[in-house]
Parts: structure tokens; sequence; C-alpha cells
């Protein structure tokens, strides 16, 4: 099948309901998949500093744990705050497997927005993600 | 027919959108959306949709028509996405562990005032006709194949498949990094 980018003020983007005919709804549409753009290069940087800080504050509650313990007598249990540094563990992996997949969902919807072809969009996507990077990636060396 | 899902009364005439999703797919008669230009006729959804009739995926065998087919393809996507995740941390981790050969070249060169300094080169790296080397070229290959089949799949637009993927990604994803976040070092980290 024949395809090539045109510029278009109709375009049906994603779902049925999302149908746009005017350049009213296109530059609305355009600012939408621009904002999506944005939203995955943000979500890109914000798992790997989600990352950071999950392991930093994990590893400072086992080391706590730890000296507590070794202050303590040693014959406390010591399966409590062992698994309560587990348990936090598994909720922050946990939620970012949850925006593992909201990232590759956008991933998909952008590809799929410049699937259609249409001109305006691909521009939208290639400016949000410019304008995403630019924002965020800075952010990933700050601690 | 029901237009009440519809805020535009210049909407086209298009017959896929006026009829409720789980009749989307009648294998003779759909003509999808004409929308965009250029494309008539195409036999390709260009939005989402529900339904197991007359899928086809990936290659031209590759047809679904009953429920029960749908499923086993979800299953069958779903492992492919997870596998996808897994591979992605193998490398990784591959790589980490090949990289720990460093070559030392120390070689004199002249310094200030005469003296003579020795100035030490370290390089990090494969060489290329190693093992891990074209072990990661291999496994490279096929993530590249099945990173292009995965969005291939999504581009059906079918919405149980696409759920496959993302639902297999998040899972291969909270699997396979469990062990990796834990050993990974802060600094390397950056996507």
């Amino acid at each position: 099948s024949k395809m090539h980018f045109i510029f278009s003020n109709e375009v049906v983007l994603l779902f049925d309901f999302w149908s746009v005919h005017s350049p009213a709804g296109m530059a609305l549409s355009v600012l939408v998949v621009l904002f999506l753009a944005v939203l995955y290069e943000s979500i890109k940087v914000g798992k790997a500093k989600l990352l950071h800080q999950a392991v930093v504050s994990v590893s400072v509650l086992s080391s706590q744990q730890l000296t507590e313990e070794t202050d303590q007598d040693s014959s406390a249990s010591d399966s409590a705050p062992v698994s309560r540094a587990r348990l936090r563990w598994f909720f922050c992996h946990f939620g970012q497997s949850l925006i593992h997949v909201v990232q590759v969902v956008i991933g998909y919807f952008m590809m799929l927005a410049v699937m259609s072809y249409n001109t305006w969009i691909f521009f939208g996507v290639i400016l949000g993600s410019a304008v995403g990077y630019y924002l965020a990636y800075p952010l990933l060396s700050m601690v | 027919v029901d237009h009440s899902h519809h805020t535009g009364t210049s909407h086209m005439a298009d017959n896929s959108t006026t009829v409720p999703p789980h009749h989307h797919h009648h294998p003779t008669t759909s003509a999808h959306h004409s929308h965009g230009g250029g494309m008539d006729g195409m036999m390709m959804s260009m939005t989402f949709y529900f339904g197991f009739k007359n899928v086809e995926l990936l290659f031209s065998g590759l047809v679904i028509n009953t429920a029960g087919e749908m499923a086993g393809a979800f299953v069958a996507v779903f492992l492919l996405a997870m596998f996808y995740e897994g591979l992605k941390i193998a490398r990784e981790s591959l790589l980490r562990k090949s990289q720990v050969s460093i070559r030392y070249n120390s070689m004199p060169v002249p310094g200030p005032n005469g003296t003579i300094l020795m100035e030490t080169h370290k390089t990090v790296g494969q060489q290329m006709l190693s093992f891990p080397h074209l072990l990661q070229t291999v496994l490279h290959i096929i993530q590249v194949v099945i990173s292009y089949f995965l969005m291939l799949i999504f581009m059906t637009y079918n919405g149980y498949l696409c759920i496959a993927v993302a639902a297999g990604a998040g899972t291969g994803y909270f699997l396979f990094s469990w062990k990796k976040a834990v050993v990974v070092d802060i600094t390397e980290h950056c996507h």
C-alpha cells in the first residue's frame, strides 16, 4: 500500500472518537500528542530517578536495621526488620513496573500516531520528544 | 444506526465507526476507515477495536477466527513481550560481566623539564572476535526482531493483543528487573 506524509486537517488518531476535521481540532490534537511525547521522555527519566531513590532508601533502611540488630541482643528475631525492607522494595518495584507499562503503552501510541502519516501530528511528536528530552534529561544527573 | 457517540454532524459516512465495536470485523464487508488520504480499500484497522474474528497476525497463515485462538494468541504475545524484557535485562548483565576485561597499556612519554613520564592507557571493552561480543551481536539481532514483531502486533490495533503486549512487558519488567535492580550500580543507571 502506498503511504506518504501529507499535510491535512483530517485524521483519525488511535480511537474511533478521536476524529479530527478542522484546523482547530488538528491544533488541539497536535498539542495532545506533543504533551504525550513530553510525558514519555519524562517518564523515562522519572523511572531512573525512582529506581535510584528506591535503592538508596531501601539500603539505608537495611543498614539501619542491621545496626539495630547488632546493638541489640542477638536472640531477638531478625525476620521482622528484614521483611520490612523487602516489603518496601517490593512496593517500589511494583510501582516501577506499572510505570513501565505506562511507558510502553505511550511509546506505542506515539508510534501509531506517527503511522497516521499526518505531517502535523508527526511534527507534534518530534517537537514533544525534543522538549521532553531537553527538560527532563538534565534532571538525571541531579541527585 | 447509532450516532450517539459521535459529536460532529459532518462526520464522514463510514460504516465501521457507526457500528458497535463487536461488529467491527465483518469478514467480507468490512471497509475500515478511509480517513487520512490515500487509504481507501485498506483492510487494516486504524483505530483500536476488540474482536477475534478474522484477525491476521504477522504471517499470512496465522489468522485468528475463534475466541479460543485469540486466547492462545494472547498468551503467546504475552510471553513474547515478557521474553523481550528478559532478553534486555540478560544482555545488560552479560555486557557488564564481559566488560571486566581491562587492558592497560603503559608507554613512556616526554614530560616537562626533560623528564620521562609513564602514560598509562586503560581500555575497557571487548575484542571484536571474542565470544561475548559475538553472543551480544546474536542476542541483539534477536532483540531487534522481537521488538519489530511486538510493534507489528501492536499495529494490528486489536485491543486484546495490545493489552497482551503491555501486560507482558510490565510482567517481564517486574520479574526480570527484580534482581537486576538490587545489583545495579546507581551511577550507571541512565537510560
